[in-house]
């Protein structure tokens, strides 16, 4: 067998079922023992903190997409029809924002959204404003507002590529036969483009209700997210392995649900 | 009045390349800056926050153990992910080829959380104390998947006919692969092998399950960050953007120059 097949196998298949295996564990301090109990998940969905929780979670993530998405889009859009012959360099400019540093980008937010960062202190240095603008700290805006930052390059990539696969000649066409520019693009774009739609909306769905760091620097008190949660039951005071593992296996699930319902929800909206 | 039409398209790459590039330009430019809060007008240029930064006792084995984590993730991920792309298109029939590479994507797709989580649980149950070797484990498997996927799009262009070629010749198959195969997918596995490295460098969150008390650049900043303001963190990811940068656009170089 292969060395990497082997690596795989123990090293990610392996512990996901050890972590699935260790969510129907107890804990006593901070040992761990053996069981085949329901009491970890019994917890999660009978608590009306985790609820709130999940529900803020599916809420940031949901506005998180529904910002990238379409902006991603949009630019592959350029890149593929207006600018068709920059369209590989203007990608690699968006890719490289991705290798500035995962932690530098979301620190830099920070510093940027803070009651004495670099916007509030511009607008009041221009005149603009008085008081420095509280609520783009420490929020869920400031929660979306990075994570859009850090997940937009992630979804250009598969639009762009889908998009290179539709020929200008069926846009074309479309519009020849008396297609408005909103229905060519509802009707012929967009159904063309699904399994790149897809996966940009997988991205910044899915990584955004995983990221605990983003809520940890720029949110506050107010927006922590599951994430959060989760990595104190494996990092904190008072951690708890198995609930921990329980939560992650919770989301994972519940946001797997709510993506493949947006994506029944769009190829509905293509259809009529 | 081509160029009028592409006015409004062009402004908006310009203000999302900005709203991707802001923060990247606030740290470089606040590292150079007297004023310790970031905030207009500037005042004064200065090194003092490097200086500062690279007094930090922690500094020094931060970098020692990241350089080490790198190193291990380019070789590893580099050979093993190039060796199982090499596997994948030799596949003939192309559901199982397709199916394989999916299920190694996988470890992209799921949150680094999860997977940072998962490694932890896996090395306590088999008693293996948190520390770099764990870390190292962790960042061979993430960076797998991003090898794996360059490889295989440089090998679908290969021309295995070459192959065949020297075995008729009489070459052996080690002989082949020394003298025909190596010097031909070099070039690609070198790059995918600085990706790696650069993904390893920048990596935090499965880090920060499995690596205990010890220290990487990421870990220290995070540290740092976690206590407040202070312009030292924009010194550190300044001159980890430089490296992270270098080392992305010579992968990119590297294996355009194969495509050809």
């Amino acid at each position: 067998m292969l060395p990497a097949g082997i690596f795989y196998v123990v090293f990610f298949a392996i512990p996901m079922l050890c972590l699935l295996g260790l969510s129907f564990w107890r804990a006593k301090g901070f040992e761990l023992i053996p069981d085949f109990t329901l009491e970890n998940y019994h917890k999660i969905f009978t608590s009306p903190l985790y609820r709130a929780l999940m529900l803020r979670t599916i809420g940031v993530a949901f506005a998180t997409a529904l910002i990238v998405v379409p902006i991603a889009f949009a630019i592959a859009y350029i890149m593929r029809f207006v600018f068709e012959r920059r369209g590989q360099l203007i990608l690699q400019i968006i890719l490289l924002s991705l290798f500035s540093g995962y932690l530098v980008r979301i620190y830099a937010w920070r510093t940027i959204l803070g009651k004495q960062g670099l916007l509030n202190s511009t607008l009041q240095w221009l005149g603009i404003i008085e008081e420095p603008l509280e609520f783009l700290i420490y929020s869920n805006i400031a929660v979306v507002i990075t994570l859009s930052g850090l997940l937009l390059p992630l979804a250009v990539l598969p639009l762009y590529s889908a998009m290179l696969n539709v020929s200008r000649d069926y846009i074309e066409a479309a519009r020849d036969l008396g297609a408005g520019k909103l229905h060519t693009l509802r009707t012929v774009l967009v159904p063309m483009v699904i399994p790149g739609l897809r996966t940009a909306f997988a991205f910044a769905f899915l990584l955004s209700a995983g990221d605990f760091v983003t809520p940890a620097l720029v949110g506050g008190s107010q927006s922590m997210l599951i994430g959060n949660i989760i990595a104190d039951q494996f990092r904190g005071i008072g951690s708890n392995w198995p609930l921990g593992a329980g939560m992650a296996f919770v989301v994972v699930a519940v946001m797997l649900l709510a993506y493949l319902s947006v994506m029944r929800l769009i190829r509905w909206a293509t259809r009529w | 009045m081509v160029a009028v039409r592409k006015i409004l398209p062009a402004a908006f790459i310009c203000v999302v390349l900005a709203y991707l590039y802001a923060p990247i330009a606030v740290i470089v430019i606040f590292s150079f800056t007297t004023s310790p809060r970031l905030s207009m007008p500037i005042e004064g240029l200065t090194l003092a926050w490097y200086a500062n930064a690279f007094a930090n006792p922690l500094i020094s084995t931060a970098l020692r153990n990241s350089l080490v984590l790198a190193v291990i993730s380019a070789v590893l991920a580099g050979t093993m992910g190039a060796a199982f792309a090499f596997w994948l298109v030799t596949i003939k029939r192309a559901r199982v080829r397709a199916t394989l590479l999916t299920a190694s994507l996988m470890p992209a797709i799921v949150p680094l959380l999860v997977i940072g989580i998962a490694l932890a649980v896996l090395f306590r149950g088999i008693g293996m104390q948190q520390g770099l070797l764990n870390a190292a484990i962790g960042h061979v498997l993430i960076s797998l998947p991003f090898v794996v996927l360059t490889m295989n799009a440089r090998l679908e262009s290969f021309d295995f006919s070459v192959l065949e070629a020297a075995r008729d010749l009489g070459a052996t198959p080690s002989r082949a692969f020394r003298d025909i195969t190596l010097p031909l997918i070099r070039p690609s596995v070198i790059g995918a092998a600085m990706l790696a490295a650069a993904l390893s460098l920048d990596e935090f969150v499965v880090t920060w399950f499995n690596v205990g008390n010890q220290q990487t650049v990421p870990v220290l900043v995070w540290g740092l960050m976690r206590r407040g303001i202070d312009p030292s963190i924009n010194a550190i990811a300044t001159v980890l953007l430089s490296v992270l940068v270098c080392l992305v656009v010579a992968s990119n170089i590297i294996n355009r120059k194969k495509a050809k």
